[in-house]
């Protein structure tokens, strides 16, 4: 026997060494291929010849007939052997030491011969059912998505495209990111029915089969759509339509990393259905019922204490220091009140008072209650942190979204090419559009502007004051009560200044007026109005009455120098103040007919469209092409015509929900932590529970509930904090340096989905990290347990 | 058709290398009704025995039939199933479940069986008082005796009303007189439900009270 011992003793040197070598091994070949800068682009291609999908790699390469770009010479050839050679070395000695099994030192067992253990003759190493159901689950889910992807968004580009032809197609016009989360759900829908299938059929969690199924049959989609990006050529052999399902991962900005995270959630999903499949069925029957389980995991875990609960939200809410301060004044004030009593009582009746002495230690928490505790606060403060956070970026999108749908019309509508000379007929059309609730014609060009003091580029727009408000705020921003309407009458615009000064600058004007205006019919001596923003105004230092030149660079007059830029003279009629520095900068007003004059238009440049709804403003807008009868007229919606704007703060809205996740993440962690203690805790439990007749699933069921516990409570804190404390920011109101920002307070907007789905994760992953420790549990023997006393 | 027999099982553990025989190929029939008592010296394998017989522990070699049907054949539903209502275990401790009264403890095989919980409690009321603890029954196991955990254990194992009861030295903390109670609720549950009884016991006037005894020595079991 004792040989044996030293037999395993040796076997460990010689993995160890062997794992030493090994390493050494691999850091040479690392150090070698960094020197021949040639890692990056190695790394990628040796992880997947690792999985054996090198070939396939190989194989799209060669077919596609890419020209590979010329590997960087290797100059440290010897380097690179001797790695490899260490490296393999290292594993042959792993392996030798594996061999070494330890020689039986004793006869042949007098049971030799008997029938096996049934349980271990029945036992099956792998289940190709289970292989087929994980695999080809990844396989349809991956396949499900994208197919709905392309059909669902795909409509978009029919409707807009053919509208002449079908009209049946624009119930699907879905924008993309709105078909990417019903494809998704799809997906992660059969990817986690297969998981369940295939749990409940192997009635064990078959990791082998999820892994090599996940490895061969859910890999290949997102490798090839990995090479498309890289190879457009291939993005175009598999056809135009395909690109709709890019679309999304590009928003990220890296396709391959979109792919990569949506193959993230399937396997998640597929993780999920496995274990849920294990627990529900996993004992040869389905068993959905709970209450025991529920009724065990609350003894546990008693999360949902008030106290707990309370002093946890009191932590979320005023952070650590204070409430744990009042809980001690109040708990050592209660104590020596408490004590105070007993002495007493204890003069009169010694035996109460032993009684009440002994509750009163008995009140010390243990170290699992504390654990618990920390973990609820953990998952806390991940989802009050990813809730606040996400409802002020909300917020901020919100405020730009209504400061640029104030100013921006929802929906413009405009002809391919050319103006509008009938737009008063189009506008009659367009009425008949259910949801759209205004229209404005507009003219728009770029103009310069001088004044006096200052001059700058701006854009100008001819506008309707009789109409501008149905679809603008324009009317609402002007500053000091003025109106638009004093447009139409600009003689009645109040002049500025010294009354001695205004007949001069009369004077001036038609002095101006007859040199510049020789082309145009004579006007009365009083000048059109313009409406310009609060900031130009500044810039400009012009008030109301003051006057300004508006010089056009398109459209030249001929004088006796030459061509000269044409321009035209107006007085401020009003200032606005919209609250977007865009536009209060960079944007002034006048009549349409003064700039149909002006520019030489005929009508309009198009028609601004307000809509009941600005969420359903695409499918109205494509509405509206409809009934124009499609080309050459066209219609663009607001997120259209901002896309930029709207697509990289959502962008950057996603990034942030993903860093916070990391903080729930680590709070997962906590909560591994926790249920494996709580498991080792209840070892002998365990076995007495299964000894009762508890199936493995059920043990699952009671961990699994034990850690969803404390992640519902940590979502729920977290939600109530979160909630509380975006109210807080609202109400209160934090101020922003008025210098950087162009909002005198943080915004906040509340969108419940998004809310939600902050909780539902935290909900998820605390799920998911007590699937490890509850199979633990499961694992557990009766005899383990049974001994242990 | 014996209710349960035991047919040539092994049992040996292996220990720094050393094979230690419990159980060297014992083979026994059981019949329906029968009250066994088991004897034997301390470390003899007695509780090994019974935890296979309950399939709490599996043999090395070796079956266990249950009416002709080899338990350790059946999956893990079928064994949770089977330790749930055919089996009631009294363990050598108590084994109670920490957190929960004494007549929740006693119910927990009824809940874990899904039955109406306000059934349950009222049966393992009646079962406490039974085993004379019907003053007890709102006390966790940490502030039970010693011998009332023992009897709660007992009420908990009769609660489902199994076919079998297997009892590892149920009356080993008790007194003469509670101790011979309980012997004669063994008895009569023997009567009433036609329970079948193995009783581990060192005590050797209660042994043979017993109908039929058992003695386990050298890995071996004998007819005493
Ligand atoms: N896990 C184990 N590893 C090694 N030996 C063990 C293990 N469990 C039990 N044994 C040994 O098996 C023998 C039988 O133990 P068992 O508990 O069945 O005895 P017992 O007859 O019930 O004794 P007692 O009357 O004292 O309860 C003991 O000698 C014990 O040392
Ligand atoms: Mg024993």
């Amino acid at each position: 026997m004792h040989s044996a011992e030293r037999q395993t003793v040796h076997r460990w040197t010689f993995i160890w060494i062997g794992a030493l070598v090994a390493l050494v091994g691999f850091s040479l070949l690392g150090v070698a291929l960094t020197s021949s800068q040639a890692w990056l682009e190695t790394s990628p291609s040796l992880g997947l010849s690792l999985l054996g999908w090198g070939g396939l790699v190989q194989a799209l390469n060669a077919l596609l007939l890419v020209s590979e770009q010329p590997v960087a010479p290797v100059p440290n050839t010897g380097l690179l052997v001797a790695g490899a050679v260490v490296w393999l070395a290292g594993w042959a000695l792993i392996a030798a030491g594996i061999r070494r099994a330890p020689a039986s030192a004793e006869g042949p067992s007098p049971a030799a011969g008997a029938t096996l253990y049934p349980r271990l003759a029945r036992y099956r190493d792998f289940y190709w059912s289970t292989l087929g159901a994980y695999g080809g689950g990844m396989l349809l889910a991956e396949v499900v998505l994208i197919l709905l992807q392309t059909v669902l968004s795909s409509g978009v580009s029919a409707t807009e495209l053919g509208a002449a032809g079908k009209g049946a197609s624009s119930g699907l016009s879905l924008p993309p990111t709105g078909a990417f989360a019903i494809a998704l759900l799809a997906g992660g829908m059969v990817a986690f029915i297969s998981g369940f299938i295939g749990a409940s059929r192997a009635q064990r969690l078959s990791l082998p089969e999820a892994t090599i199924g996940v490895l061969y049959l859910g890999l290949p989609i997102p490798i090839v759509l990995t090479l498309m990006e890289r190879l457009p050529g291939l993005q175009l052999a598999l056809g135009y339509r395909l690109r709709e399902v890019t679309y999304v991962a590009g928003l990220i900005g890296r396709p391959e990393l979109g792919y990569w995270l949506v193959f993230t959630f399937l396997v998640l999903a597929l993780v999920l259905g496995i274990n849920t499949g294990f627990i529900a069925a996993g004992s040869g029957r389905v068993d959905l019922k709970l209450g025991f389980e529920l009724f065990v995991a609350r003894r546990h875990v008693a999360v949902f204490r008030p106290s707990l609960l309370l002093g946890t939200l009191a932590v979320l809410m005023f952070g650590i220091i204070p409430p744990l301060l009042i809980y001690f004044i109040i708990r050592s004030a209660e104590a020596a009140v408490e004590r105070t009593r007993i002495r007493a009582l204890g003069l009169k009746d010694p035996l109460a008072a032993a009684s009440d002495l002994n509750r009163l230690k008995l009140r010390e928490q243990s170290p699992t209650m504390m654990m618990t505790a920390l973990s609820v606060g953990g998952v806390g403060v991940g989802v009050m942190a990813l809730i606040i956070v996400l409802s002020v970026m909300s917020g901020f999108e919100a405020d730009l979204q209504q400061k640029i749908l104030g100013t921006n019309a929802h929906a413009v509508v405009s002809k391919y090419a050319g103006d509008l000379p009938e737009y008063a007929k189009v506008m009659e059309s367009v009425r008949k559009v259910p949801g759209v609730v205004g229209q404005t014609p507009f003219i728009i060009n770029q103009v310069m502007i001088a004044s006096e003091g200052n001059v700058d580029g701006v854009i100008i727009k001819g506008i309707d004051p009789g109409t501008v408000g149905e679809v603008t705020d324009l009317p609402k921003n002007i500053l000091g009560g003025g109106s638009l309407d004093i447009l139409y009458t600009p003689e009645k615009i109040v002049h500025r200044g010294l009354p001695d000064e205004e007949p001069a600058e009369e004077s001036g004007v038609e002095e101006d007026d007859i040199i510049r205006r020789s082309g145009t019919p004579k006007k009365a001596p009083v000048l059109p109005g313009i409406v310009i923003g609060r900031e130009l105004a500044a810039s400009l230092r012009v008030v109301v009455g003051d006057r300004v030149n508006v010089v056009s660079p398109l459209g030249t007059e001929l004088s006796p120098s030459g061509p000269i830029p044409k321009s035209r003279a107006f007085r401020v009629a009003a200032v606005f103040y919209s609250g977007m520095y865009e536009y209060d900068s960079k944007f002034v007003y006048i009549l349409l007919k003064e700039a149909q004059d002006f520019f030489g238009v005929k009508g309009a440049t198009g028609i601004e469209l307000k809509v009941a709804d600005i969420d359903d403003a695409r499918r109205i807008a494509s509405q509206v092409v409809k009934v124009l009868g499609g080309y050459p007229y066209r219609a663009r919606d607001w997120g259209e015509m901002n896309k930029n704007l709207f697509s990289a703060l959502r962008l950057e809205k996603l990034v942030m929900g993903i860093i916070l996740s990391i903080i729930i993440i680590v709070a997962a962690g906590l909560i591994v932590a926790t249920v494996i203690m709580l498991v080792l805790e209840k070892r002998k439990e365990i076995s007495v529970l299964k000894a009762l007749g508890v199936p493995d699933g059920g043990i699952v069921k009671i961990f699994l509930a034990e850690g969803l516990q404390i992640g519902v409570a940590g979502g729920f804190l977290g939600l109530i904090s979160g909630l509380s404390w975006c109210l807080f920011i609202e109400k209160a109101g934090i101020k922003l340096d008025p210098d950087v920002y162009y909002i005198p307070a943080v915004p906040v907007r509340i969108e419940p989905v998004q809310t939600v789905l902050a909780v539902v994760i935290a909900v998820l992953v605390t799920y998911l990290a007590s699937i490890y420790p509850a199979l633990k549990a499961s694992s557990v023997e009766p005899v383990e347990g049974l001994k242990a006393e | 058709m014996a209710l349960l027999s035991i047919r040539n099982v092994f049992k040996s553990y292996f220990l720094h290398g050393k094979r230690i025989d419990i159980l060297r190929g014992v083979s026994l029939d059981i019949q329906r009704g029968e009250l066994v008592s088991l004897v034997g010296a301390s470390g003899a394998g007695k509780s090994t025995f019974l935890h296979v017989l309950g399939t709490l522990d599996a043999p090395a070699a070796g079956e266990v039939l249950f009416e002709d049907r080899p338990v350790f054949s059946m999956n893990d539903a079928e064994i949770a199933e089977f330790r749930n209502q055919t089996i009631g275990f009294v363990f050598q401790s108590h084994f109670l479940l920490p957190e929960f009264t004494a007549l929740e403890n006693v119910a927990m095989p009824a809940l874990i069986r899904r039955q109406d919980r306000t059934g349950a409690y009222a049966y393992a009321r009646e079962l406490l008082e039974r085993v004379g603890l019907g003053h007890r029954v709102d006390h966790r196991p940490g502030e039970l005796s010693g011998g009332e955990a023992q009897r709660v254990a007992l009420a908990r194992a009769l609660v489902l009303k199994p076919a079998v009861l297997l009892a590892d030295e149920p009356t080993g903390n008790l007194d003469p007189a509670t101790g011979e109670g309980i012997h004669q609720l063994l008895r009569e549950v023997n009567r009433e439900q036609g329970i079948t009884a193995v009783v581990v016991t060192h005590n050797e006037t209660l042994a043979r009270s017993m109908p039929r005894r058992l003695r386990l020595a050298g890995g071996e079991v004998s007819e005493a």
